[in-house]
């Protein structure tokens, strides 16, 4: 049975995405959705929850969808 | 030489590190500490005692003032020259959330301060005691403002 909400964190696979990409930078990708560098950081590092348009753009440019770039924390990624 | 270097490194790191938006929040809490320190651990010490408008304290809040404008915008100047980029990016969803959770909390530290200022402290006090106490309150809610903002780019924040 799942934790509730709140315990819960919401994890990402970024960095794996980025390496997958020809090892695309932080700057890079955060000049693609119009974030800064160190903001792609905090939300790749779990720091930072982006706003459900700025998750679509990433998942955008790596050509996935939300939920294989973003899903909660030992889930199975698909 | 390798200290310069080392301290060039260091700094290298930090920029690195950190974002224009909280570079930037540090540099005002510098100035803060610096101009409003000073300030008010002299009115502290020597309590302004002269009726208003008390030309001695009238000159130090000035000198505080101006030390405050000095330090920002050789700060400021100095953070633009070091990375340019960084400087004249707009503020992206984050900054613009941290921003705001920031201003919200310092507000309510601000208008708390305004209400002991304006409401309670006239029926005790009068003269620079009530003008220093609202000089404070408002340099704590700025305190607590670039706190804030410095501490949620740190520790990170979720909505």
């Amino acid at each position: 049975m799942p934790s509730p909400t709140s315990e819960r964190r919401i994890t990402n696979e970024i960095r794996t995405l980025r390496f997958l990409n020809g090892e695309m930078t932080q700057a890079e990708l955060g000049e693609r959705i119009g974030l800064t560098r160190q903001s792609v950081a905090a939300i790749e590092a779990g720091k930072y929850s982006p706003s459900l348009e700025a998750a679509f753009r990433i998942a955008e440019v790596f050509g996935k969808r939300v939920d294989e770039v973003f899903h909660w924390e030992n889930d199975a990624y698909s | 030489m390798l200290s310069i270097i080392d301290t060039m490194s260091t700094i290298n790191v930090i920029f690195e590190s950190t974002s224009h938006r909280e570079r930037a929040a540090w540099l005002h809490l510098v100035a803060m500490t610096i101009s409003y320190g000073p300030y008010f651990t002299l009115m502290s010490l020597d309590p302004p005692t002269a009726p208003l408008p008390d030309l001695r304290t009238m000159s130090a809040f000035a000198a505080t003032v101006v030390v405050q404008i000095i330090v920002l915008a050789v700060g400021h100047a100095w953070l633009a020259l070091a990375r340019p980029a960084e400087a004249k990016a707009p503020a992206d969803e984050r900054d613009r959330a941290v921003e705001l959770r920031s201003m919200k909390i310092a507000y309510l530290v601000l208008i708390t301060g305004m209400i002991m200022v304006g409401v309670v402290m006239p029926f005790s006090s009068s003269g620079w005691k009530l003008i220093n106490s609202a000089i404070g309150a408002i340099v704590l809610a700025e305190v607590v403002h670039y706190g804030l903002v410095i501490w949620s780019y740190r520790r990170g924040w979720s909505a």
